[in-house]
C-alpha cells in the first residue's frame, strides 16, 4: 500500500467474456463493496486478458480506486500458470487485504493457486458477507447446503470466492473516475501444463447460463429417450435444456447441462423440473428461478416444496399433452 | 507407475436435512443416522486412476486417507473397485474442528512423500465442506504440475494428455509426470465390483500410520477460522398442485394454468 493511501484495498478479480466484462463480475463487485463498507476500505479491480480495453472502460463507472490491468497475448484464454502469475503481480502492486472473485470454473482453478502463492487463507463458494466488529465474515453452505458455516480470515491477504447469483449485480454509479494501473508481469515461457488443443462444446439449442426458460430432467427420465420429449417441450417454449447430476454422469445429456452446486447456477424466469427429486445440491443451482414447475411421480419429492406449480405423475403421461397444449396456445398467439 | 488417490470419508451427503446435527461448541457437524461414505468426487478420482492403470501393463493404485478414525469397512469399496492397497494416517488431531485445507494438504503431502508416487489423483472438492483447495495445495507443497477439472487422461510415455473442462467446452493439455490431477463427475462413475472382487478386497494390504510416522510433529496454524455454524432458513414456496381426470388432462390443465397466470 502506498504512503498516501491509508485505506485498506479490497481487490476484485474480474473475468472477461468475449472481450467484455463477465456478468458475474458485477456480483463480485457488489460483494466487494460490502466488504469495503465494513472495513472502511477502497475497492479496486484486477483485469487480466488479451485485449482488456472494453472491460476496463466498463469498470470506470463503479467508484473503484484503481483498475489493475495485465494485458498480454499469453492471457488469451484462461491458462492456470499465466493467470496466477498475472494476478500475483497485481497483488504485489495492490497489496490487498481481501481478494474476491466469482466461483466460476476459472475461479475454482485460480483462487486456490493464488491462495497458495500468497500464503493466504481461502473460503470458496460464499453466498453472503456480513460485517462484524472484528471484520467481515463470509457465509458458505456446507454439508450439501444443510448447514451454513461462517468463516473469518486468519491471514492477510485473505481470499473469497462467491457463488454465482448469490449477490445482486452492482449498479454503476456516477462516482469519480478510476485510475488505471497497468501492471507488468514476467511469464514462464514454458508453462508446465501446456495447451495442445481447444474444443468448443457442441451447444445444442439455447445456452443454459443466460436462458430465460429452462426445461430440466433428472434421473426419473430413465434415459436419453426421455430427454427427447423434453427437447420437444423446450423447442415449444424456446427454452434451454438442463439436468440434474445423474443424467450428466450417465451420458444421457452433455455434462454442460448440469444445474446445481457443482454445475451451472441459473436464475431463469421459468424452470420446469421433470423427474428431479430436489436434492439440496440441485436446488442450490435453480432456486433463484422466478417460477418453478415440478413434474414428479412421487408426491413427497422435495422439489414440490420449492415449486410454484406441481403435477404428481409419470412424466411420460403428462409431458405430451402439456407440450401439445402449450404449442397450440403459443402458435395461436404468434 | 505408482498412482495414489486421496479419498476422504464423509457422512452421506444425500441424507435428510436433520441428519446433520450442528455441534455449536466446536463448530462441527455430527451426522445422525447416516453412514459414512467415500466422498462423491473421490469415487470419480478413483475411477480416473483405474482407467489410467488400465492403459499400462504395470501400475499400482493406492488409496490414501487421513482422519481421526477411518473405518476400513467404508474404504473396502475402493479396494473392491480395484485399488491395490490402502494407507491411512490416523491421529486424534486430525479432527474436523482442528483442520482446514491448508493443514490437510500438509498432512497429505507428508504422507505422499513417504509413500512415493508418479501421479496423484484427488477429488474436485470434498462433499462435506466443499473447499476445493487441498489438491492444488498438495501440488504446491510437492512442487508438481497440477491440472483441475480433468475429464480423461491419456498416457504417452512419461507425458499425460489430459482433457479438461472449460466453461464453453474442453481443452487438451499436456504435462509430464510426476503430476497431480483433480477430478469431478465428468471423469465417470466408479466401476461396480464383482462378488469375487469384493471378497478379495478384504485381503488387500492396509497400512496405518500416525503423524510421527510421516515426520510431522506439529501441525501448522490454520489459515481460515470457522467461527460458527447455523441452520439455513427454509424458503418453501406455496406449490399449487394441478391435476385432472387423467395425467394427460393434468398436462393440459398445467399448460392452461401457466398460460392464464401469464407464466408463459
Ligand atoms: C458434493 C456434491 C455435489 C453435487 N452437485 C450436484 C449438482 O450440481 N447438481 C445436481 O443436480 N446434483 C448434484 N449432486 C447430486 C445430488 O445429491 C443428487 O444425487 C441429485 O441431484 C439427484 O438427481 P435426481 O433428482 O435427478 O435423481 P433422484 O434423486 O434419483 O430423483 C429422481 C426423481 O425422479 C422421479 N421419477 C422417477 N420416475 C419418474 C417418472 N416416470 N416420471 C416423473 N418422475 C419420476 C422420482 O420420484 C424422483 O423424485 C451433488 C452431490 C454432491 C455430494
Ligand atoms: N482427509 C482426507 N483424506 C484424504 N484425502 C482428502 C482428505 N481431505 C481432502 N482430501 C482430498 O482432497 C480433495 C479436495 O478436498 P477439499 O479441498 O477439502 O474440498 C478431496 O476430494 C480428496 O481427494
Amino acid at each position: 500500500m502506498s504512503m498516501h493511501d491509508a485505506k485498506p484495498c479490497i481487490l476484485v478479480a474480474v473475468e472477461l467474456q468475449s472481450g467484455d466484462l463477465h456478468p458475474l463480475a458485477l456480483e463480485a463487485l457488489q460483494a466487494g463493496s460490502q466488504v469495503a463498507q465494513g472495513i472502511n476500505g477502497r475497492m479496486s479491480a484486477a483485469v487480466m486478458g488479451n485485449g482488456t480495453g472494453m472491460a476496463v472502460k466498463r469498470l470506470q463507472g463503479f467508484g473503484l480506486e484503481h483498475v489493475y490491468v495485465v494485458d498480454d497475448p499469453l492471457l488469451d484464454g484462461y491458462q492456470s500458470e499465466h493467470y496466477s502469475a498475472a494476478l500475483t503481480a497485481i497483488c504485489q502492486s495492490a497489496a490487498p487485504v481481501y481478494i474476491l472473485m466469482p466461483n466460476t470454473l476459472t475461479g475454482v482453478d485460480l483462487a486456490p493457486r493464488l491462495a497458495w502463492e500468497l500464503d493466504a487463507g481461502l473460503v470458496t463458494d460464499c453466498v453472503a458477507v456480513q460485517n462484524a466488529e472484528d471484520g467481515p465474515v463470509f457465509v458458505k453452505p456446507v454439508y450439501s447446503g444443510n448447514v451454513m458455516a461462517v468463516y473469518r480470515a486468519a491471514t492477510c491477504p485473505f481470499l473469497v470466492t462467491l457463488r454465482p447469483r448469490a449477490f445482486a449485480p452492482m449498479q454503476p454509479q456516477n462516482a469519480k473516475t478510476t485510475t488505471i494501473v497497468p501492471v507488468t508481469c514476467t511469464f514462464n515461457p514454458n508453462p508446465r501444463v501446456a495447451q495442445v488443443q481447444h474444443l468448443d462444446a457442441e451447444v445444442q439449442g439455447i445456452r443454459l447460463e443466460t436462458a430465460e426458460r429452462i426445461v430440466a430432467g433428472g434421473r426419473g427420465m430413465g434415459g436419453s429417450e426421455g430427454f427427447g420429449q423434453l427437447r420437444a417441450l423446450a423447442d415449444v417454449l424456446g427454452a434451454a435444456i438442463g439436468a440434474s447430476r445423474p443424467p450428466c454422469d450417465l451420458g444421457w445429456v452433455a455434462p454442460t447441462a448440469q444445474v446445481g452446486q457443482t454445475g451451472e447456477i441459473v436464475a431463469p424466469g421459468l424452470y420446469i423440473a421433470v423427474g428431479i427429486s430436489g436434492s439440496t445440491q440441485h436446488l442450490a443451482g435453480m432456486s433463484g428461478a422466478k417460477t418453478i414447475v415440478a413434474i414428479n411421480a412421487d408426491p413427497q419429492a422435495s422439489i414440490f416444496r420449492v415449486a410454484d406449480y406441481g403435477v404428481v405423475g409419470k412424466y411420460e403421461e403428462v409431458i405430451p399433452t402439456f407440450t401439445e397444449t402449450l404449442k397450440d396456445m403459443l402458435t395461436e398467439e404468434a | 507407475m505408482r498412482i495414489v488417490v486421496c479419498i476422504k470419508q464423509v457422512p452421506d451427503p444425500e441424507g435428510p436435512r436433520d441428519a446433520y446435527f450442528i455441534n455449536t461448541a466446536n463448530a462441527t457437524v455430527e451426522p445422525r443416522g447416516i453412514p459414512p461414505v467415500l466422498s462423491l468426487f473421490d469415487e470419480n478420482a478413483l475411477e480416473a486412476a483405474l482407467r489410467i492403470r488400465d492403459q499400462i501393463p504395470q501400475g499400482s493404485v493406492s488409496v490414501l486417507s487421513i482422519g481421526k478414525r477411518i473405518p476400513n469397512a467404508v474404504m473396502l469399496k475402493a479396494l473392491a473397485a480395484g485399488a491395490d492397497s490402502l494407507v491411512k494416517v490416523e491421529d486424534e488431531s486430525l479432527d474436523a474442528s482442528g483442520l482446514d485445507s491448508y493443514i490437510t494438504a500438509q498432512v497429505l503431502a507428508a504422507a505422499l512423500s513417504k509413500l512415493g508416487f508418479d501421479l496423484i489423483v484427488v477429488g474436485r472438492q470434498a462433499a462435506d465442506w466443499n473447499d476445493g483447495q487441498v489438491g492444488i495445495g498438495i501440488a504446491r507443497l510437492l512442487d508438481l504440475p497440477s491440472v483441475t477439472l480433468v475429464r480423461s487422461v491419456h498416457l504417452s510415455g512419461h507425458d499425460m494428455e489430459i482433457e479438461r473442462v472449460l466453461p464453453q467446452g474442453y481443452e487438451i493439455v499436456r504435462t509430464a509426470l510426476p503430476a497431480l490431477i483433480m477430478v469431478g463427475g465428468e471423469a465417470g462413475e466408479l466401476r461396480y465390483p464383482s462378488m469375487i472382487q469384493r471378497r478379495e478386497a478384504k485381503n488387500k494390504p492396509i497400512t496405518t500410520w500416525n503423524l510421527i510416522d510421516i515426520g510431522l510433529t506439529t501441525l501448522p496454524a490454520k489459515r481460515v477460522i470457522r467461527q460458527r455454524l447455523f441452520a439455513p432458513e427454509l424458503k418453501d414456496r406455496a406449490c399449487r398442485m394441478v391435476d385432472g381426470a387423467s395425467l394427460a388432462e393434468a398436462g393440459r390443465n398445467l399448460a392452461e394454468r401457466l398460460h392464464s397466470d401469464r407464466v408463459v
